[in-house]
Formats: structure tokens, sequence, C-alpha cells
């Protein structure tokens, strides 16, 4: 199952100065929070001038894989997509 | 006089990624690893697969099967649509890895490179090029994920070297020289080696020559005058032997923009649409790159597998989508179709850098009055400057309000001469 969502969600972000990189931790999404497990990838797409980053991750429990758009506009999180990795 | 086997040292590496777009995919998305994917131009069933990952290879899932056969022969494939700014990206820090160890690094296409280490430091350190190689795809692993794997030839040119980068996938690496090539030789068909398809495969039959062996020691001349007829021949003479013909650099000759009708059709209204859009994508592309055009080519193909092409030189200089546009349209009125349009494609060509200052005879109103060329181009320019600042399409012709996204963001087969 794979399901195009295009709603705003909340996201807890952390920033790792040793790292220097910032990354989500974890989403809110339908009353159910998901911890990010791995970040399978991490690009930047521009839409005229403005700069989103999209990530694309499983949760930690590998049951659910999610994509998020961070519009760096308005610093607002977008969930795109989920799947459940198996046929769509 | 006889042309010996190039017995220096391989110094020329061919890396592709396997099934670029699906081991991409793969990487992204940790829950399909491991399962038959298939990246798909539409993901309806008549969508043509692009790339299959290896699992749906081995399934029997490749480049020209659409999705309703990939059903077919895996119930469970996954099916995705592409993502090209994903697949832009992947290339980029791919060219930045490769770019750590030489500068002579030559993109050819999305997902393969061939890097000259010619005098490079490696080469120098007397480093081996298999080190290096390994040592790549490592770097690669850290840079694009740890899914992500490449194959990895080496020869003493391009050609064998994407030979050698084809003998073992996934995750190969293979060199060809002096020493290996005629066993290696000895293992592959004609159509094997990289520019022989089936049309010069048959040139060859024609000739006596049905193995690459037999080409290896077919006679310079004879190829040249007798199979291929041309400069070609002489070409694969040294090319089969090691020496390098083709580290040439084509310069940019066009820009174009095909599409795949999702709904085929012979409505001329919507045919038009269809035409503007690849028209303002190939306008925003030739004025980006500082360039006119004076020559201008459409292609439509049917359902019942004819096509029509023209192409022409236009009097005055292209450069605005109207100017575009305008052309293309008298090209269009002149088809008669036979059946539904599956596939059309524009191209210009012909290209001259700089703006259109000469105007043409008729146009002859004052500067500042819509119409003239002066105005055409100052609003073309305008149109690209909200473009490139709100996002594609934010202003287009009206002929094509109420077309969504139609024409939908695809990489395009062979060079990525606009991703630099």
């Amino acid at each position: 199952m794979r399901e195009k969502i295009n709603q705003r969600v909340s996201v807890v972000t952390v920033f790792s100065a040793k790292q220097r990189a910032a990354a989500p931790y974890l989403i809110s999404w339908q009353n159910k929070d998901y911890q990010v497990g791995k970040i399978g990838y991490h690009h930047t797409v521009r839409q005229g001038e403005t700069l989103h980053h999209i990530y694309e991750l499983v949760d930690k429990d590998n049951t659910m894989s999610f994509r998020l758009n961070f519009d760096t506009s308005n610093l607002h999180w977008t969930l795109e997509a989920v799947s459940d990795g198996n046929s769509y | 006089m006889a042309i010996p086997i190039n017995k220096t040292p391989p110094t020329i590496m061919h890396i592709d990624l396997n099934s670029c777009f699906a081991i991409i995919e793969q990487q992204a998305n940790p829950l399909i690893r491991n399962k038959p994917v298939a990246v798909a131009a539409y993901d309806t069933p008549g969508g043509m697969v692009l790339a299959a990952s290896y699992e749906a290879k081995a399934l029997g899932i490749k480049l020209g099967v659409n999705v309703r056969q990939a059903r077919e022969l895996c119930k469970g494939v996954i099916v995705l649509m592409p993502d090209p700014a994903k697949y832009r990206d992947a290339h980029r820090r791919f060219r930045r890895v490769l770019g750590n160890y030489t500068s002579d690094v030559t993109p050819k296409s999305i997902d393969e490179f061939v890097i000259d280490f010619n005098g490079s430091p490696a080469i120098r350190q007397g480093r081996a090029l298999t080190d290096i190689g390994y040592e790549i795809k490592d770097e690669i692993k850290k840079s694009l994920g740890e899914y992500v794997t490449v194959n990895v030839g080496i020869a003493t040119n391009r050609c064998l070297a994407k030979l050698a980068a084809n003998l073992h996938k996934p995750d190969g690496m293979d060199v060809i020289d002096a020493a290996n090539l005629r066993e290696t030789l000895a293992t592959i068909e004609l159509t094997d080696l990289p520019g022989i398809n089936v049309r010069y495969e048959a040139r060859l039959n024609t000739a006596g020559i049905y193995t690459p062996l037999q080409f290896l020691a077919a006679n310079g001349d004879h190829l040249k005058k007798r199979v291929f007829k041309s400069k070609v021949g002489m070409d694969w003479h040294y090319r089969l032997r090691g020496w390098e013909v083709d580290n040439v650099i084509w310069g940019r000759k066009s820009y174009g923009h095909q599409y795949a009708l999702s709904n085929k059709t012979t409505d001329r209204q919507k045919l038009s649409q269809l035409l503007m859009k690849l028209c303002e994508k190939t306008g925003r592309r030739l004025r980006g790159s500082g360039h006119t055009a004076s020559g201008i080519r459409l292609w439509l193909s049917f359902t019942n597998h004819q096509y029509w092409a023209k192409g022409k030189d236009t009097k005055n200089q292209m450069y605005s989508t109207q100017d575009i546009y305008l052309q293309a349209q008298k090209l269009l009125n002149q088809v008669v179709m036979p059946d539904n349009v599956t596939n059309m494609s524009v191209t210009v060509y012909k290209l001259v850098p700089g703006y259109p200052e000469q105007l043409g005879l008729f146009d002859s109103l004052p500067a500042g009055q819509a119409g003239t060329r002066i105005d055409t181009k100052a609003l073309a320019r305008a149109a690209d400057e909200i473009n490139d600042k709100y996002g594609e399409f934010t202003v287009m012709p009206a002929i094509m309000a109420n077309m969504d996204n139609v024409i939908l963001d695809r990489i395009a087969w062979g060079n990525v001469k606009d991703l630099y």
C-alpha cells in the first residue's frame, strides 16, 4: 500500500552539532507518534526560489515509511505519502 | 599496416549505477529493499517500465515492459512513478565523489560516468585502479546510501571500459587489458559490444562476421570500405584493439522535449495544448542557455506504429515560446493523422548564442507595442523571471490553462548537460 497524504504534520527535529546535521526525530500523525528509525534518503528541491527538504524514512519499528517535505519559506512540515512496503 | 593490440596499462574507468532509478527508490524506502520494484513512466496498466530492481529483472520485468505485463510476471511487483529531483540529486552526489579522484570526469547519462585517470594524482602515486575502484564503491555508499551499488569497468579505452562494467552485474569490478582481451571477447555476443545494435550486427553478419573475435580479426580497410562504408569501420578496428577513438565532447546542438500521451487522441485542440507545453519547456531551456534557434522539428507517432516527422529552417531566430509555438503549430497543421497520436516531440536546432536583435521584415510596429519582436523578447524574459522565482508554469500561455501536470518532469535518456 502506498498512499498520498499531503497533510501538514507535527515533527520533532533534532540538530546534532557533532554530526552537523538536522533530521526529523518524531512524527505525529493521526493521533499516533512515530519515532524515526532510518532515514533512507534526504535531498533538496527548489520550487521557484523556495528550497524544500525531502526526507524519506521508516519508523523505528520498520512498519511504515514516510515521505516528508520541509518548506524552508515557512518552516512547515508536510507528510506527502506513506507506505507499508507492499505492492501498490 | 597491422594495428597492434594496445598494451599500455588501463587508465579509463567506466562506472554506472545498477538499475539506477529502482535502486535509489529502494535506498530511500528500506521497506521495499530485496523486493521486485519497477519504476514506470506512469503507474497505469499501459505505463512503460523505465527501470527494474534486480529482484524484478530476475522475473523478466525490464525496460520496455508495461505495467500490465509486469503485474502478469509478478503479481506483487511494487510499481512507482519516477522522482526525477531525487535521481538528479543522486547524480550530483555521484559526480562529487568521483571528482575527489580527478577532474577528468565525464557524465555519459544520469547514472554513468567515464573517468580518465591518465596523469591523475592516483596514477602518479602508483595506486592500482582496482583499489581506487573499490574505494569509490565505498565512498558512493557513504554518500548515496548503503544499499547503492555500482559496476566498475577498467580498460585502455571508453568502449572496452563500458564493456568491462557490463560483464558482472550487480556490484561488479572487471578489467579488460591486452592480456585478457581475446578471452573476454570469446565470452560475449556482437550486440554486447557498446554501440553494436541489431542493425550493425546484421551488417557484420552479411560480411561473414558473427562473433566479436571475428570482428577483432577483420581487416580495418575491409571494415571501413566494405562493411560500414565509412570511417566508423576503422574506428571499430582501433576500438577493439584498445585504442581510444571516443574521447570527443560534442557541443549542444538542439533542445527538445518529447511526451508520451497518456490519453491517445486525434483531437487537434488537445494536441495544440500539449504542443504549447512542449514549446514552453523547450523555450525555457533555450533561453536559459542564452541561445536562439532557427530550425524546428516536429515528430509524432501513432497507434498504428506509423510516424510523421518534419523539420524546417525558420526565417527569423526563435527565442520566445510564442516564436517556437507558431512554427510548431504550422507543422502540426500539415499532419494528416492515420490514427491516434501516441507520442509527440518538438526540437529546436541551429542554435546561435545571444538574443534576437535582427527584426523580421514585417516586424515594423514601434518598439513597445504588442506583437513586436522586442516586446516578445521582453515578455519571455519577464515570464521566465516569474517562473524562476515562484515555480514552473506560474505564468503560462492561456492555451495551457487547466492542463495541471499533464506533461510531467522526466529524466532524459543520454547526456545530462543541463544538470551542470
